[in-house]
């Protein structure tokens, strides 16, 4: 087989990890965020040692922890599960970042003319805050999406067939040069990816703004 | 209680890998971040090759998971017949990553500086040089500084992927005691809480002056 | 049930209402100290003086995005004490009845004008889509803008937000209406218009109070004046008298600082 089509073979998998491990962070960020924003100080003191706690330790240890860590104590978790639940769960902290920072851009004005109005915080929240704070994360967003998809390279050391695994087991067992062909194609389908994305993230960046102020 | 007693045990060994870990990202921030700036001077260049040359060595560094980039010299490279012991693969692996990543803050940072300042300093007659050197750039770098620190700690903790390529590091090192005493859970949890104890107040101090940088400037 | 301009301004009008005594800190710092105000129904009462005299900060008092430290604000026949607990039902009643424009218009972006408009109306007063369109245009109509409906805040120029923002305050049938500073975010040009929809207002009969550094105004439109200094009211009265002749040697200093631009 060539090297090529053998390291795309792990590209489900890498799609599997990324978007999985996306879903969690994205929905599993919104209750951490609002936690962080909270006006009880130790439900916004936890949260944010959780959230702190949580992008402190690498990824790999992480999976290490789920993998392994687990294993031992009777939890067994399959490579790829202990691959998207950690995966997800640094998302998740991550994003709960990035989400708390744009609902602190939100203009306080727009909660004032809320309040004034007279719409009650429920409806303020999801009718008038969050919106704005949507659009205003978008770019980080994306941009975390493109360096989760790089993240999702660290499963291979927990033995999930994704892509980067799938160019080493061929480069082990092709100890010719042609063995260094899997980790080019490898590295190449990353930077292909990432290249548009961050191009577009730009561009939606410099549009936000104007729309916004 | 048993494990605290285990992590008494542990930690010395672990100790050692985080030393390595440490030396690691500081080769990988001191040599990496002055690249980083040349890097960013050289995709803003005029000079179409050392735009193009600075784009490519930037957008592989950035756009490459570090791993791949840390297989690809250690594992790679050999069957070109280069070979680099694991510890040096890691240095110029993550130096790579670094310089690619903070060649973006440093151009975020030198953009950022307020075009009215540039228009002052040609209106009183200065030429492009001094402009760059005094005032361009150390504003930029001023506010280029809490990226930089954030990113740090990142590369602090991508050290823990020289573990890919068998560096002693405190991953490594970890796995090794697990897989000696098959307590992984223990000594896993140990090693989070190690990193974490550098990472999180490095990253509180981050947050201080980013504060302070904005509360001089606003 | 579709309220007409003309019946709005039948029920508007017809309320005043009481501060007594309201002060507030922040930290070491006093902002208001020992402030109340009379507000009869259907007059228009202007707040002038320095910046840092707690003009702005009295004015959101009122309708409670700020809280006093102690006092009684009484409106509608409710009686609201916010040093101690504020009932939802009192502050439904208030927020209801008293309707803001602020310095910096704070319409939302995200939300077509005709939307900024409609959906508090459909919210608050459980108005139907049709209904709160309706209403809409015409507050629309009568602001001088029903061209914009469909457009988004940021293509309207300030002056043009600003008045999108009174004709949304005014949605919701507000007794009493307040201002923050209105026009001290526009081009003074571009102000006009605003003060021209308040005018209009004014001599409708709505009960208004007004922050403002717009001295004509007050002088013309306005029946009380109050003039603040230092967190406290210290002149209050006939705006024509007071501008023309002052008691208070500060008022004279603010009045020629002012009048003399």
């Amino acid at each position: 087989m060539d090297p090529v089509t053998a390291v795309l073979r792990g590209v489900p998998m890498t799609l599997y990890l990324t978007f999985g491990a996306f879903v969690i962070g994205a929905i599993g960020g919104v209750p951490l965020a609002l936690a962080l924003r909270s006006g009880t100080w130790p439900v916004r003191a936890i949260s944010r040692l959780v959230v702190d706690f949580v992008r402190g330790v690498p990824i790999i240890v992480w999976l290490f922890v789920l993998k392994f860590g687990l294993a031992g104590e009777g939890i067994r978790f399959t490579p790829l599960t202990a691959g998207v639940i950690g995966l997800g769960l640094v998302s998740a902290a991550y994003l709960a970042e990035i989400y708390r920072g744009g609902l602190q851009t939100v203009p306080i004005g727009q909660l004032e003319a809320a309040n004034a109005l007279g719409l009650s915080r429920s409806v303020t929240f999801r009718r008038v805050i969050a919106p704005q704070a949507f659009r205003i994360v978008s770019p980080s967003v994306a941009t975390y999406l493109m360096g989760l998809l790089k993240d999702s390279s660290i499963a291979s050391t927990i033995i999930v067939g994704e892509i980067v695994f799938q160019a080493q087991s061929y480069a082990r067992q092709h100890p010719t040069a042609v063995g260094i062909i899997p980790y080019v194609v490898a590295g190449l389908f990353y930077i292909v990816l990432s290249i548009p994305v961050a191009y577009f993230s730009r561009k939606l960046d410099r549009r936000m703004r104007e729309e916004i102020y | 209680m048993d494990f605290l007693h285990n992590w008494a045990e542990y930690l010395p060994e672990m100790l050692s890998g985080l030393k390595l870990s440490m030396l690691i990202a500081a080769v990988s921030i001191v040599v990496g971040y002055p690249i980083g700036l040349g890097l960013s001077l050289m995709t803003a260049s005029k000079n179409l090759v050392a735009r193009a040359i600075g784009l490519a060595v930037v957008e592989i560094g950035r756009g490459a998971p570090a791993l791949v980039i840390l297989y690809l010299i250690y594992y790679g490279l050999p069957k070109f017949g280069i070979s680099f012991e694991s510890l040096t693969a890691a240095y110029i692996g993550l130096t790579w990553n670094a310089a690619a990543y903070a060649s973006e803050m440093f151009r975020a940072g030198l953009q950022s500086v307020p075009r009215g300042q540039i228009e002052a300093s040609q209106a009183l007659g200065l030429h492009p040089w001094p402009i760059f050197y005094r005032v361009r750039l150390p504003q930029g770098l001023r506010s280029a500084v809490p990226g930089l620190m954030g990113l740090a700690i990142q590369m602090f903790q991508g050290t823990s992927l020289a573990y890919g390529i068998a560096v002693p590091e405190l991953m490594k090192t970890s796995y090794s005691i697990g897989s000696r005493t098959f307590n992984y859970l223990e000594v896993f949890i140990l090693a989070g809480l190690v990193y974490a104890c550098i990472s999180m107040p490095a990253t509180w101090i981050t947050v201080y002056f980013e504060r302070r940088i904005h509360r001089r400037y606003a | 049930m579709t309220l007409t301009g003309v019946e709005a301004g039948e029920r508007a009008g017809n309320v005043g209402i009481d501060l007594d005594h309201i002060s507030k800190r922040f930290g070491d710092h006093v902002v208001l100290d020992d402030v109340s105000l009379h507000v009869a129904p259907g007059t228009v009462t202007a707040l002038i003086g320095p910046s840092g005299a707690g003009k702005s900060t009295f004015l959101r008092c009122i309708n409670l995005l700020e809280r006093p430290d102690s006092g009684t604000i009484r409106v509608a026949g409710h009686t609201i004490e916010p040093g101690k607990e504020i009932r939802s039902r009192d502050l439904a009643a208030l927020r209801s009845t008293v309707g803001m424009v602020f310095q910096s218009f704070n319409l939302f972006p995200h939300m077509s004008v005709l939307d900024n408009i409609s959906f508090p109306q459909q919210n608050v007063l459980k108005r139907t889509k049709s209904e709160a369109n309706d209403r809409s245009m015409q507050l629309l109509e009568r602001v001088g803008l029903p061209e914009k409906a469909d457009q988004f805040p940021t293509r309207c120029s300030g002056g043009q937000q600003q008045r999108i923002a009174i004709a949304r305050a005014l949605a919701l049938d507000p007794s009493i209406m307040l201002f923050d500073e209105p026009t001290s975010a526009i081009d003074p040009e571009i102000g006009l218009e605003v003060l021209a929809v308040m005018r209009e207002l004014a001599a409708e009969g709505m009960t208004m109070i007004v922050v403002t550094h717009e001295m004509q105004f007050a002088r013309d439109v306005s029946d009380t004046l109050v003039v603040m200094a230092d967190c406290r009211i210290i002149e209050r009265g006939n705006p024509r008298e007071i501008m023309s002749e002052p008691t208070q040697a500060r008022t004279r200093q603010f009045l020629r600082a002012v009048l003399e631009r």
